[in-house]
């Protein structure tokens, strides 16, 4: 009897761990979907091909237009080598030596682990080429040519993998892993500089004008303006299915999001991801703190009034 | 005599006429959107407090009946909410939602299809098709979302 829980427990405990490592194919699959690469690597409401590009991504500088990233050797990534995808993710820079635009996120894919990218690499050029064109970012002028890059990554960019801090549990840690590096929660949430940097001081914190013109929630555990009144099982829930704990349903970008990827990671991992955000500093939106001091001058007025 | 009684009528009646309630025309775009945004949140209260007894985080059982006919009421006509002239004010419905009219009733009517499957399930008890009618409710109300409420600018 004995015997036979050890067995299960063994089976339960160790093989999702020798299932990865074996067969990298799968762990590159269920990051593939976990960083929601499709989302933006086809074009909106999946009218284009799978991860041959074209969707725009209209942000404060300009619109630029997701690449094809399908092995196709022409449009595609098919004439790069594994070393060519690490150091584009990782360190943000193309084979042929040019600095992407933040837009492309690997100000948080650096923070992939070397086996992970190793999986990644794996899954994706092993899909199908599409041999379809990269269209032209439409930019203004002073941010077409892509040296002032270098200078803005001096500054905002810290190359490497997520180092685990020793004093935190391993579901904190994965938490911390799934929301920096892979689901790049931040690249949304975070709000941003003038420059396109983040302020690091209020890690998503959300942003009243993100991509697309749409409101970017603060997802930080502030009772007002984030959501500090969810538990860590609505937070979960929410990833899962999309409803918020007083029964509202995402939409818009958010929906992309949960469908394509958070809905299809483990159990375990969206929980792992909300007991990271409910540890996280609440931080107060600028917007709300705005918000009431409209109301109290209104307020002093109809005083005087 | 008689002719100042009937020119007082006649006065009066104009009188009444000119303040008659203007509820009798179009009611204003805002109170719409208002009215709206209450029926969607009573949605939400009944899809949450269901969502608690079905994920049996709760125990109230015997409520789920009463929570799917709510949903039921409350969804028998959607795109009534959203009358001509409601697109704009302190609303997040995007403009598809009139011009691309007939895909958005489309879509609300699969909320409705939905909200009957789940009511049935309800009615029968087994458990795994409340589960399964519930998901697919909730999956109606996120794709209905997905392509017709910006959020908030």
């Amino acid at each position: 009897m004995h015997k036979r829980a050890a067995a299960w427990l063994y089976l339960s405990v160790v093989t999702p761990t020798l299932y990865a490592a074996d067969d990298e194919l799968p762990q590159g699959e269920y990051l593939f979907h976990a960083a929601g690469c499709a989302t933006c690597h086809t074009q909106e409401d999946k009218k284009g091909p799978p991860l041959a590009g074209g969707r725009a991504l209209k942000t404060a500088f300009g619109i630029f237009y997701t690449s094809n990233i399908t092995p196709d050797p022409d449009h595609g990534i098919g004439r790069w080598s594994e070393v060519d995808f690490r150091r584009a993710l990782r360190e943000g820079i193309s084979p042929d030596g040019k600095h992407y635009y933040p837009a492309f996120p690997y100000t948080s894919y650096t923070q992939l682990t070397d086996a992970d990218l190793r999986a990644l690499w794996k899954y994706l050029s092993n899909r199908k080429p599409v041999p379809q064109a990269n269209k032209r970012h439409e930019l203004p002028w002073y941010l077409r040519s892509r040296t002032a890059l270098s200078l803005w990554k001096t500054l905002y960019f810290r190359p490497g993998a997520y180092q685990p801090p020793s004093d935190k549990l391993p579901a904190w840690n994965r938490g911390a892993y799934l929301v920096k590096a892979v689901a790049h929660c931040g690249e949304c949430h975070t709000p941003r500089n003038f420059l396109g940097g983040f302020k690091q001081a209020q890690h998503l914190a959300g942003h009243p004008h993100g991509v697309d013109d749409t409101k970017i929630p603060n997802i930080t555990p502030d009772r007002k303006t984030g959501i500090g009144k969810w538990s860590a099982s609505d937070i979960a829930g929410y990833l899962e299915t999309g409803m918020t704990p007083d029964g509202d349903f995402a939409g818009d970008l958010m929906t992309d999001v949960i469908d394509s990827s958070t809905s299809r990671l483990t159990r375990d991992d969206r929980r792992a991801i909300a007991l990271y955000l409910k540890s996280l500093p609440a931080v107060e939106s600028k917007k709300h703190k705005n918000d009431r001091k409209e109301k109290s001058q209104k307020r002093k007025k109809q005083d005087w009034e | 005599m008689k002719q100042h009684i009937t020119r007082t009528l006649i006065f009066t009646g104009m009188m009444l006429a000119a303040l008659a309630p203007s509820g009798l025309s179009a009611a204003e775009p805002e109170d719409v959107i208002k009215y709206r945004k209450n029926m969607m949140q009573a949605i939400g209260g009944h899809t949450s407090a269901a969502g608690a007894i079905v994920q049996g985080k709760v125990d109230y059982t015997p409520h789920l009946a009463e929570h799917a006919r709510a949903l039921q009421v409350l969804t028998k006509d959607i795109p009534a909410l959203f009358p001509k002239d409601s697109d704009f004010g302190d609303t997040e419905a995007m403009d598809v939602v009139w011009t691309k009219r007939a895909d958005f009733e489309k879509a609300a009517k699969t909320a409705k299809i939905r909200v009957a499957a789940f009511a049935k399930a309800v009615q029968s008890g087994n458990p795994q098709a409340i589960t399964a009618s519930f998901k697919d409710m909730g999956e109606a109300c996120k794709g209905c979302h997905k392509d017709f409420r910006k959020e908030e600018k």
